[in-house]
């Protein structure tokens, strides 16, 4: 008791030196080694991923990073709260970092978790300038392990990002590589019969759209912890004990549907916020989200852990094992992934028949609402194969989570029905939905929304065009937002590529229908053809980045400037007088 | 494209924020490259070949074209030769310096000047043109022509690429010419002018930079230019074997 | 409706089932398969105050003498509906089985219980209304009483099998002197 007095004491006294951590990043040219190439690219104290950044909830950090390379650079404190000015985006929050300058960010840490870091300039992230962030809470953890593990992924190109952005622009299929060809023409017409073949080849041929379209960039090396596969990152454990293993997806543009064959993974933080613990055989995760679970290897055996891409370009594998150079079996890569009409259920102007009016996202079921008037009789022997004949309109109040359908109805309704999309565990197990994450001990109060903020996610793959509204950023005004109010976006995705949505600076509360438990995240999935609505209360003056997290749908323009008006003080609400947007330049 | 970046990133250096007396933290205008419209270059070889005729006719050929600009502007320059390798002379060049907009969601019009400079009598051309994706995956690229002569004509383009396997594709190109007057001179006369077919089996060896391939071409003139070639001594059909490499940087 | 009955008969039948093995063997999965059996309340040696949170319990490790019989008192300060039960490992693993079902079938919905659907009769005499002697299940700010009696050594556990809260640390262990 004593201590904790004295340090109370002593805080009051000096409160920036008794809690500040004073760190050290320099930004170099690094080689970086993935197995089957090596490629110069950019990291973090000599080395791609950067070093670990482990904080303390409750203290102040002083981050000094120093620029050695020969262009402007940045660090971005990947959703972690802080004030706009120290958020490390060049143009929004800062003007950059400038070659062989010294940059010293300061700022309390008011929160605890898995994060992560990344340059803002230009494609640095994608060429391996990025880094893990833990923060250890004051009080205790909701749960308990033994040890723990970063697992942070990334999708290694032996292309630069300026390269693949150039290659992108110059021919959108550049890197695609599972395009369907006559081969599967042929196999198709064996199992659907020559008409319905060729009148899905004239579908989607009249759209000038490729069921392929999955993945934009392929042809990387999915690395963990900067191993690629034959390197195989090796993470050890005794037998018995509870592991914590923070996967961090770090990529530029792939998602990973990651499993751990033999062990199951019980699902407690997303994004850095404690969500109650699901366990799950196999989860998607998405472009700079996070995911935090714990496994429990009982038996003296290697453990592979499996991150297979969405669409199935490519994957990264690490192991857990009792000892150093033992090793489990590697699955093969399923099936690629391939599009349906569903996942175009988005674009305007498209007559889809039967999926008229279905709102996918919409998904407002209300909160945990009382089941009892619920006629269990006719759940009982439900034909779930027969699912697809099911009016979801009519779910309104229904609790998602609490129903059979969660386990045994294999679709996920924050796909569109029927999407190509749609994750299926490997072991015909339990594959995690958003709808399942509910906040273990929820944040904010839930209120109504003062007002919705429609962004539609659109974009052209022909020409390699990505934009919100149908607007780019270079053409785009501001978002306002006021402090004080909660908005509500609702995203409708009019593309056919799913789209990781972050917006800096203030939590992104996902809509799952859960009511005052729905999860807080910073960035939100939109797959294809569906609509999600997720809530910010805007509590954070100032202005700030709001972008799909894939690298090159920011860089060609998916992507706004938010600016919020006003602030808790007097002094700060005169910010929103010269909040002003460069756009004509 | 990274010198482009690092340039803006220079500017960006130049640029500060307003500043604003009243309050701590200040807010910054985005005067970065992420601000301003991707510019973006490419050039590509759609056809860089050795033919061989039916006539033991040899031809060097290449059909090429590289863009600098915008989503909303490019500067296009495209390039075709035909030389005869035995003679040592053009049997076709022409040089195109177009400006390129898009006007719909997959095409693209173009506007600008062709120069074709082969052995013989030159000509000037303004060119008028549209390009895209048309439904079913064929590209297409159509252009009139108005020579400085008074002379108009059109050329129609289209390609169509079948995957045998992602690796292996067969390409099969059509290219026609008509002419809605004639050009003596140059040997053109009215109405249907010329074909070319062309189908070419590649490998993509190296991504989609260098793919080399092999394929046959058909060429054939109709109604008054047959004849005038003819007269001048010249074939009007001709079958090659080709054998090249497309190639993208 | 017959179909369901049976169904949630079904899973009655095979909790007492759980709540026999409890109470007698569970199989001999190895040494100290037993949990014990329940106590008398007159017979307690000792109160054990045993508060839960999301999701985790305060103590988190016990110890007792074989043969003692304890009154836990067992508090629930989180926020959601948590269980208190004791027992080997394999019984928790099986138990969470039927704890799976009750969330499936909206009996436990996160920070509160259905008690219609825990009372339902099943036409014979079976409930889904988790009656065990071994555990107890507890809304936020419920506090309810197990009296248990530790026969013998063995590798025991009083754990929570809402789903997921064992397997993210809701557990305290059972040590013998």
């Amino acid at each position: 008791m004593k201590p904790r007095f004295l340090t109370g004491l002593l805080s009051l006294l000096m409160p920036a030196m008794v809690l500040a951590g004073e760190y050290d990043l320099t930004v170099d040219r690094v080689k970086i080694d993935t197995g089957d190439f090596v490629k110069e690219g950019i990291g973090y104290n000599g080395a791609s991923p950067g070093p670990v950044m482990r904080f303390k909830e409750g203290e102040t950090v002083r981050i000094n990073v120093t620029n050695n390379l020969d262009e402007m650079t940045s660090i971005h404190w990947h959703g972690l709260i802080l004030p706009f000015n120290q958020d490390g985006v060049p143009g929004i929050s800062f003007p950059g970092i400038k070659p062989g300058e010294t940059f010293t960010y300061e700022f309390p840490i008011q929160q605890a978790g898995t994060y992560w870091f990344h340059s803002h300039s230009g494609f640095q992230e994608p060429d391996g300038a990025y880094g893990a962030i833990v923060i250890e809470p004051e009080g205790r953890e909701p749960f308990r392990y033994d040890r723990e593990y970063v697992v942070q992924l990334t999708d290694k190109h032996p292309h630069s990002g300026d390269r693949i952005m150039r290659n992108l622009k110059m021919m959108p299929d550049y890197y695609n590589r599972e395009q369907q060809t006559v081969g599967e023409f042929f196999s198709d017409v064996s199992e659907n019969g020559l008409m319905n073949t060729v009148r899905d080849r004239m579908a989607w041929g009249d759209m000038r759209m490729m069921k392929a379209d999955v993945e934009d960039v392929h042809g990387f090396t999915g690395l963990i912890n900067g191993k690629g596969p034959d390197q195989n990152w090796t993470g050890l454990f005794e037998p018995g004990e509870r592991i914590r293993l923070r996967f961090i997806n770090s990529s530029a543009m792939t998602y990973f549907d990651i499993r751990i064959p033999g062990l199951d993974m019980t699902v407690v933080q997303a994004d850095g916020n404690n969500v109650q613990p699901v366990s799950v055989d196999e989860f998607r995760i998405g472009v700079a989200e996070t995911y935090d679970v714990i496994v429990r290897p009982k038996d003296e055996q290697a453990y592979t852990i499996f991150a297979e891409s969405m669409g199935r370009s490519g994957y990264a594998r690490a192991t857990l094992a009792p000892e150093k150079g033992m090793e489990a079996a590697v699955p093969q890569l399923r099936e690629p992934a391939r599009l349906t009409m569903a996942d175009m259920g988005g674009m305007p102007g498209m007559d889809h028949g039967s999926m008229a009016g279905m709102d996918h996202g919409g998904m407002d079921m209300g909160s945990s609402e009382d089941m009892s008037g619920m006629d269990h009789s006719s759940m009982e022997g439900m034909d779930h194969s027969n699912m697809d004949s099911m009016d979801h309109s009519n779910m309104e109040g229904m609790d998602h989570g609490s129903m059979t359908m969660g386990k045994e109805d294999k679709s996920d309704p924050f796909y569109a029905k029927g999407s190509g999309l749609m994750p299926k565990a490997a072991n015909g197990g339990k594959f995690l939905s958003y709808a399942d994450l509910k906040a273990q001990d929820p944040l904010y109060e839930d209120r109504e929304p003062t007002r919705e903020i429609e962004l539609r996610l659109t974009g052209n793959m022909e020409r390699y065009t990505w934009s919100i509204n149908g607007v780019k950023y270079e053409d785009a005004d501001p978002i306002r937002l006021k402090y004080g109010e909660r908005v509500r976006f609702k995203f409708v995705n009019e593309t056919m590529m799913t789209h990781p949505m972050h917006l800096h600076g203030m939590w992104s509360i996902l809509d799952v229908g859960a009511g005052q438990w729905n999860p807080i995240k910073h960035t939100i999935n939109v797959n294809p053809g569906t609509t999600v609505y997720m809530e910010t209360e805007v509590d954070e003056p100032g202005q700030w980045a709001f972008h799909c997290h894939l690298s090159y749908h920011a860089a060609a323009g998916m992507f706004r400037k938010v600016i919020v008006e006003g602030g808790p003080d007097s002094t700060q609400a005169k910010t929103d007088a010269i909040a002003e947007d460069g756009g004509e330049v | 494209m990274s010198c482009i970046r690092s340039l803006v990133a220079v500017s960006l250096i130049a640029s500060v924020g307003f500043s604003t007396a009243v309050t701590a933290q200040e807010m910054i205008s985005d005067t970065t490259a992420r601000k301003q419209p991707l510019t973006t270059w490419g050039v590509q070889f759609e056809e860089f070949e050795y033919r061989y005729s039916d006539d033991d006719e040899e031809l060097g050929v290449w059909n090429a074209d590289a863009f600098y600009g915008t989503d909303d502007f490019k500067v296009r320059l495209l390039t075709t030769g035909e030389y005869e390798i035995e003679e040592q002379a053009y049997e076709t060049l022409e040089n195109q310096l177009v400006g390129q907009i898009p006007i719909s969601k997959f095409f693209d019009a173009k506007a600008g000047v062709r120069f074709d400079t082969p052995e013989g009598p030159d000509r000037t051309y303004a060119v008028l043109g549209v390009a895209g994706l048309a439904p079913q995956w064929f590209e297409v690229d159509a252009n009139l022509y108005v020579s400085d002569e008074g002379e108009t004509s059109a050329e129609l383009d289209a390609e169509y690429e079948l995957l045998l396997t992602n690796y292996w594709i067969l390409a099969a190109t059509l290219d026609a010419t008509v002419a809605f007057s004639e050009d003596r001179e140059i040997g053109v006369g009215k109405g249907l002018v010329s074909t070319e077919a062309g189908l070419r089996l590649r490998y993509d060896l190296v991504d989609r930079a260098f793919s080399p391939y092999v394929g046959v071409v058909h060429e054939q003139k109709y109604g008054d230019t047959a004849d005038f070639a003819e007269t001048g001594g010249g074939s009007t059909e001709d079958w090659f074997a080709v054998i090249g490499a497309r190639i993208a940087f | 409706m017959n179909a369901s009955k049976l169904f949630v008969a079904g899973m009655a039948l095979s909790m007492s089932a759980t709540a026999f093995a409890a109470g007698a063997h569970d199989g001999g999965h190895g040494h100290g398969a037993t949990s014990g059996e329940p106590g008398k309340a007159s017979e307690a040696s000792r109160t054990i105050t045993v508060e839960m949170y999301d999701n985790y319990y305060e103590p988190e490790e016990i110890s007792v003498k074989p043969g003692e019989t304890v009154r836990f008192v067992v508090e629930n300060k989180g926020n959601l509906v948590h269980e208190f039960s004791v027992g080997t490992p394999d019984m928790h693993e099986a138990h969470q089985e039927e704890m799976m079902m009750m969330v499936e079938h909206g009996v436990i919905q996160g920070g509160k219980l259905n008690h219609d659907m825990m009372n339902m009769d099943m036409g014979n005499g079976h409930s889904m209304k988790h009656d065990d002697p071994n555990s107890v299940l507890l809304e936020p700010g419920q506090s309810k009483e197990v009296v248990w009696k530790f026969s013998d050594k063995g590798n025991i556990e009083f754990a929570c099998n809402v789903p997921g809260h064992y397997q993210a640390g809701m557990y305290g262990e059972v040590n013998f002197e």
